[in-house]
């Protein structure tokens, strides 16, 4: 033992250090954020609550039943299913997203090729039941509207719609030429342009028409 | 006074003892309170200090910036479930924690908070501290060996070597001081330190106040001593198995001895409840504020000390811990005690 670390070890040198440290530390702003009275500031690129973008055009979701979401799910937690209506025409019949299981990776939104699926910013879904964190293809769209509700702007863009270091060249024609989605119109719905409310208003009726089949079909079959 | 005529029957002595007696219990009734009340703040002047200096806020959600949390946390503890080990021995088990609870506050009795605030002014004050530190592991043991737990018993068992190898340094750091004062009464120990002009034993006496603070952290079981209840190993120690209100009793021991021991420290060392006369000399206005607004400081000052080195130290290995109380600390109390006898004697 030199004379030197014999004198540390008898006046605690060490020690008095530390404590110099954990005094000024105490004295230093706390990094706590107080949660339900403050909240974080989210950056762009956080993978929270999931949602089907709302097509501007149709008011409906843009999936087009590729699976490639299904597949590349590494929790798969995704199922879908594919339905024909009476003209044979393919539809989207089923979509449920487990939220539970999900990892929020994010690869559905980044394989997407019509940009259809997102994970939005909130972050606050919290329940008491699973059946709430149970997303099924209305509650996805209904998310996507809360959302939106929260947006100042009158766009809205997902950096996974197109991943960074991936060439733009191999990605979908659709994903190419995606631009941000407007959100604003989805607001004023009810009154678009004079054309297309028929169409959209045919499609939103056919479409519970179709779960209220389904529902009773299951409630046959139960039976 | 003439009591007599208020009890009648009674002679004057009689009346005048139990005048006394009634003074005395409320005397022991409000040391008491103002104890318990200084064990649950200083819960919460833990949790904030190791907080803040762990970046944290510490508890900020019960009453502002957490000032209730004390009481909700007793509140939680009254209401638990207590549970008493099918295999332990019952008795012993649900003794323990009067034992460890009912050794420490006793030796709130001896202690001066102020000028003429003692509860027991006893010529064998300093004796009668270790005494009742002492009989405090007792608790701690027993604890340990009727849970039949091997965490628990472990526990007791480090506890107990723990506190007889520093009981021992403890005990000589404060020869010096007994030396010093010529007394082992603590009221005398303070009106000794007011003969001089630094007003503290602490200056002449800095190595032994050193000593007497680390042996103090081991006997209380405090970081870096804390391997009684090293969480890491043995889950919570001695106290593994016990829930509830005993959980508390403990706990509420573990937070007076510490209290006692700064007492203790502030009393021999820093001159109680008094100031270095020749700090009353250069700001005389000192001298109208209350000893115990001194007293108390002094304490607080140490609780933080105790907080702080809980922040930063972290604990020491079991043969570290026991070479260090017999290999360092106790040759060199003992060497101070030798050094104070020749520099009492020359001078």
């Amino acid at each position: 033992m030199t004379i030197k670390k014999f004198i540390n070890t008898v006046l605690f040198v060490e020690i008095l250090k530390g404590m110099a440290l954990t005094f000024k530390m105490m004295l230093s702003k706390p990094v706590t954020i107080q949660y339900p009275d403050e909240k974080r500031k989210i950056y762009p690129g956080f993978r929270g609550k999931h949602a089907f973008v709302r097509d501007p055009k149709t008011g409906r979701q843009k999936c087009i039943m590729c699976m490639k979401c299904v597949n590349i799910c590494p929790s798969q937690c995704i199922s879908l299913k594919k339905g024909r209506d009476e003209n044979n025409k393919p539809f989207l019949e089923q979509y449920d997203i487990e939220a539970l299981r999900c990892i929020y990776c994010g690869y559905c939104v980044e394989v997407c090729p019509v940009c259809a699926l997102v994970l939005t910013e909130s972050y606050e879904y919290c329940a008491y039941t699973k059946e709430e964190i149970y997303f099924d293809k209305n509650k996805l769209l209904t998310n996507w509207d809360d959302y939106v509700a929260t947006l100042s702007g009158d766009v809205y863009w997902n950096k996974f719609w197109r991943p960074d270091g991936v060439d733009i060249s191999k990605m979908p024609k659709s994903k190419r030429e995606q631009g941000p989605v407007p959100i604003r119109p989805i607001a004023v719905q009810p009154a678009p342009t004079p054309e297309k409310p028929p169409v959209a208003a045919a499609e939103k009726a056919a479409d519970p028409a179709v779960k209220a089949e389904e529902k009773t079909e299951a409630k046959k079959e139960g039976e | 006074m003439d009591t007599s005529s208020f009890y009648g029957i009674m002679d004057a002595g009689t009346a005048d003892f139990l005048l006394r007696m009634v003074l005395m219990l409320i005397k022991i009734a409000v040391v008491i309170v103002v104890a318990m009340l200084h064990v649950a703040y200083s819960t919460w002047f833990e949790r904030k200090i190791i907080g803040h200096m762990q970046i944290r806020l510490g508890p900020m959600r019960v009453g502002p910036h957490g000032l209730l949390q004390p009481f909700a946390d007793f509140i939680k503890l009254f209401f638990k479930e207590d549970i008493i080990p099918s295999a332990g021995d019952r008795l012993v088990f649900q003794a323990a924690p009067m034992i460890a609870l009912f050794a420490t506050v006793s030796a709130l009795a001896v202690i001066p908070f102020f000028d003429d605030f003692v509860i027991a002014n006893v010529n064998v004050g300093l004796l009668y501290l270790f005494a009742m530190s002492s009989l405090s592991a007792y608790g701690i043991i027993l604890a340990g060996w009727s849970s039949n737990s091997k965490y628990a018993f472990l526990g007791g068992l480090r506890s107990s070597a723990q506190v007889i190898s520093y009981e021992i340094a403890l005990a000589l750091s404060l020869v010096g001081v007994m030396m010093l004062s010529g007394s082992l009464n603590l009221v005398e120990i303070v009106e000794a330190q007011q003969k001089h002009w630094y007003g503290m034993f602490a200056v002449i006496q800095f190595p032994a106040y050193i000593l007497f603070l680390i042996c103090a952290f081991a006997e209380t079981n405090r970081t870096p001593f804390d391997l009684p209840e090293a969480e890491s190993e043995l889950v919570a120690g001695y106290f593994v198995e016990y829930s509830g209100m005993r959980f508390a009793l403990f706990f509420l021991g573990e937070y007076i001895a510490m209290i006692i021991m700064s007492c203790i420290a502030v009393t021999c060392f820093l001159g109680g409840w008094t100031l270095p006369p020749i700090v009353i000399q250069a700001l005389p206005f000192l001298a109208l504020v209350p000893g115990i607004v001194w007293f108390l400081l002094k304490v607080y000052c140490h609780l933080f000390l105790y907080y702080w080195i809980r922040a930063t130290v972290p604990r020491f290995r079991y043969d570290h811990l026991m070479s260090l109380g017999w290999k360092i600390l106790i040759p060199i109390s003992l060497a101070n005690i030798v050094i104070t006898s020749i520099a009492k004697y020359a001078f």
